[in-house]
């Protein structure tokens, strides 16, 4: 009985640990699609909110001022794919491809400049558990919370704000109709071209804290291939939550779960890469046989002048 | 033929641009990656002088260029070949991983197939293997309507970890401290062009395979059908073109192509399979086949002209200039680049501006001496 309680224990916590960056990764990717933008960049705003969250903490000494880094960084690698998107019209597979790619070089090229190593950052001040005092005499509920960040808070607070903004203002409303039907938005006077960057910049935000969460609260440091495909997942994730927060919350726990059997089953009978393969695999399965309901914005893609 | 009615020229000028595109972004990449080599605090001019001496300077340099390239020439023929119909391969890393280890296996356990088959077989092997993987990819594409660009980077990580689950576990040499397969016999390898290069038959085949693409994308009916359907899809479909046919067949190429050049990393190279035996050769492939505009016969251009910046970065001295990661954002900038027209004809606009401005200027003198 103890054994299973604590395997339970084990289960609960690193689904979450392994949920929280994926939410907010596929609620960045929501806002992008629900603006008419497709998700591909994310992987690589994931990576420079990774990287640069770590060269902000190591400069500063505070994980702040590097998730500050991370946020800031994120935007700047959505905005490329929003003006390659929404300015000059690129094909929006090439220009989150290119984001990806962009991003993946830039990284391990200044951390080879700045450390003079190769695909690993030394350690930085990264965000510790949070001492929640009382709250931990609460049976089982209490011995989670304790092992929870800040970031971890900061997220449920995101995915509750992001749900409010997404659908019961009348900014989110302006913002799913452009997605919708771009023409018809600008007919009745919304700012399309305004909306659309709201939505790749918010996607870039969300994406650069994901990014920062998996270096400076995961791990203290930056990795080359840390992201290792989730920011495709996340944009999965969006489409198979319905392009709403509260979906994609429930879609990462959902993958968060199965990115934790990894720690269930080291060093058992399974080998570790074959464990590895689970969310990928699910990911796989859910895009061929998932998305059946689900739909992306009937204007992605669309550009209001055409 | 009546091929002009049906090959939208308009949408084949906006996907595939036209040469000065092309030759507009490389240089543009090249500046922009300038700037960044001043702002890390290297010298621009100095680095791409030395990288230009490393590749292009001595033999030694074009030798060392061509073997690098040979990888980026074929993963940028398998992203460009399916790009012709518009599918985005974004799994050849995986292809390039499971041609590699199909194509060592055979190489070191097959101990049957006299001289020359031996290797043909393991490269042959090592096709089928990719080529299948595309397959997949494809037949979700069509059966379920899956993204091929998810399904790809998907089976990517699949592939790695499980080619690197056996060359650790089940396939691993016994005795090694490395992720390795077993050695492939000598009858396996793949023969060197030049003596103690890496450079390798592997080339040649590349090339003939890129020259056979072009032509047969111009002059066959199957490539004519893979031009319809890349250009204008609703037409392909109302000419009766068996569209998910040539989806199968073009993706089965293209993972074929990016498999060969993972038999030619373990035929040619290694003489093995080793854990991470790709370094990044099937994203590689995409600002090589965005370079040429996705021509195959442009690949080899594209392909060389990145390979030689490899190269020549190589050979760059570690602690007084920039590190060899600096290619892969050149890279990533052509892509940028190449993928915006329209970027391109703006900046082409803008940088004639001071010049109109002068011509304006000129005959506003004129008019006033008139």
């Amino acid at each position: 009985m103890g054994d299973w309680a604590n395997i339970l224990y084990v289960v609960v916590v690193s689904t979450i640990r392994m949920s929280v960056p994926m939410i907010l990764a596929s609620v960045g990717a929501a806002f992008s699609v629900r603006a008419g933008i497709m998700a591909l960049g994310c992987e690589g705003m994931m990576i420079a909110g990774a990287f640069f969250a770590v060269m902000g903490s190591f400069f500063t000494g505070s994980p702040w001022m590097g998730i500050l880094f991370g946020i800031t960084f994120g935007i700047i690698f959505s905005l490329l794919h929003g003006v390659l998107n929404i300015r000059y019209k690129v094909n929006q597979t090439l220009s989150g491809m290119s984001v990806n790619l962009l991003a993946a070089a830039v990284a391990p090229l200044i951390l080879q400049i700045i450390w003079k190593s190769k695909g690993i950052s030394p350690k930085v001040e990264s965000f510790k558990k949070l001492d929640i005092g009382f709250l931990e005499e609460i049976p089982i509920l209490g011995s989670i919370l304790a092992e929870q960040n800040i970031l971890f808070y900061v997220t449920l607070i995101l995915v509750v704000v992001g749900y409010y903004y997404m659908f019961k203002t009348p900014q989110g409303l302006r913002m799913r109709m452009v997605g919708e039907n771009p023409v018809a938005a600008n007919t009745v006077g919304i700012n399309v071209v305004g909306y659309k960057y709201l939505g790749v910049m918010l996607s870039g935000a969300f994406n650069g804290l994901a990014g920062a969460y998996l270096s400076l609260a995961q791990l203290d440091m930056y990795i080359d291939g840390m992201t290792a495909g989730r920011g495709y997942i996340a944009m999965v994730i969006s489409t198979f939550g319905k392009n709403s927060p509260i979906g994609a919350m429930l879609g990462s726990l959902f993958f968060g779960f199965f990115d934790a059997l990894q720690t269930i089953f080291q060093g058992g009978v399974i080998p570790s890469q074959i464990v590895r393969t689970l969310p990928y695999v699910l990911t796989m399965l859910v895009v061929v046989f998932g998305l059946k309901s689900a739909r992306n914005p009937a204007g992605m893609g669309k550009h209001h002048d055409e | 033929m009546k091929s002009g009615k049906l090959i939208n020229n308009r949408f084949l000028k906006s996907g595939s641009g036209s040469f000065t595109t092309s030759v507009m972004a490389f240089l543009l990449a090249i500046i922009v990656g300038g700037i960044l080599i001043e702002i890390a605090g290297f010298s621009s001019l100095a680095t791409y002088g030395a990288i230009f001496r490393g590749s292009l300077g001595s033999t030694k340099g074009i030798v060392l260029s061509l073997s690098q390239a040979t990888p980026l020439l074929l993963t940028g023929l398998s992203f460009a070949i399916a790009f012709r119909v518009r599918i985005i391969n974004t799994g050849a890393e995986g292809q390039v991983y499971i041609g590699a280890m199909a194509a060592a296996l055979v190489g070191a356990y097959v101990n049957f197939l006299p001289g020359i088959t031996h290797v043909a077989v393991s490269v042959l092997v090592g096709m089928i293997a990719g080529g299948m993987v595309g397959l997949f990819i494809g037949f979700l594409k069509i059966k379920f309507g899956a993204s091929e660009v998810i399904v790809g980077i998907m089976l990517n990580e699949i592939l790695i970890l499980i080619t690197a689950w056996l060359s650790t576990g089940p396939l691993m040499t016994p005795g090694s401290a490395t992720a390795q397969t077993n050695p492939i016999l000598e009858t396996a390898r793949l023969g060197r062009l030049v003596p103690r290069s890496q450079l390798t038959w592997a080339l040649v085949l590349a090339v003939i395979i890129a020259f056979y693409l072009e032509w047969m994308i111009r002059k066959t009916t199957l490539g004519y059908e893979i031009q319809v359907i890349g250009s204008n899809l609703k037409a392909a479909k109302t000419a009766g073109i068996n569209v998910p046919k040539i989806y199968l067949l073009t993706i089965f190429i293209s993972g074929a192509i990016a498999g060969l050049g993972g038999a030619a990393l373990s035929l040619g190279i290694h003489y093995r399979f080793i854990e991470g035996i790709s370094t990044g050769f099937g994203f590689a492939g995409i600002p090589v086949a965005a370079l040429a505009m996705y021509s195959p016969a442009g690949v080899v251009v594209s392909s060389f002209l990145f390979g030689a910046l490899r190269a020549g970065a190589m050979t760059l001295n570690r602690t007084t200039s920039i590190p060899i990661e600096f290619v892969s954002v050149v890279q990533a900038l052509v892509v940028v680049f190449v993928a915006a027209p329209m970027l391109i004809a703006s900046i082409k606009k803008n940088l004639m501006k001071p010049f109109n401005g002068i011509r304006n200027k000129r005959e506003s003198i004129k008019g006033g001496d008139a």
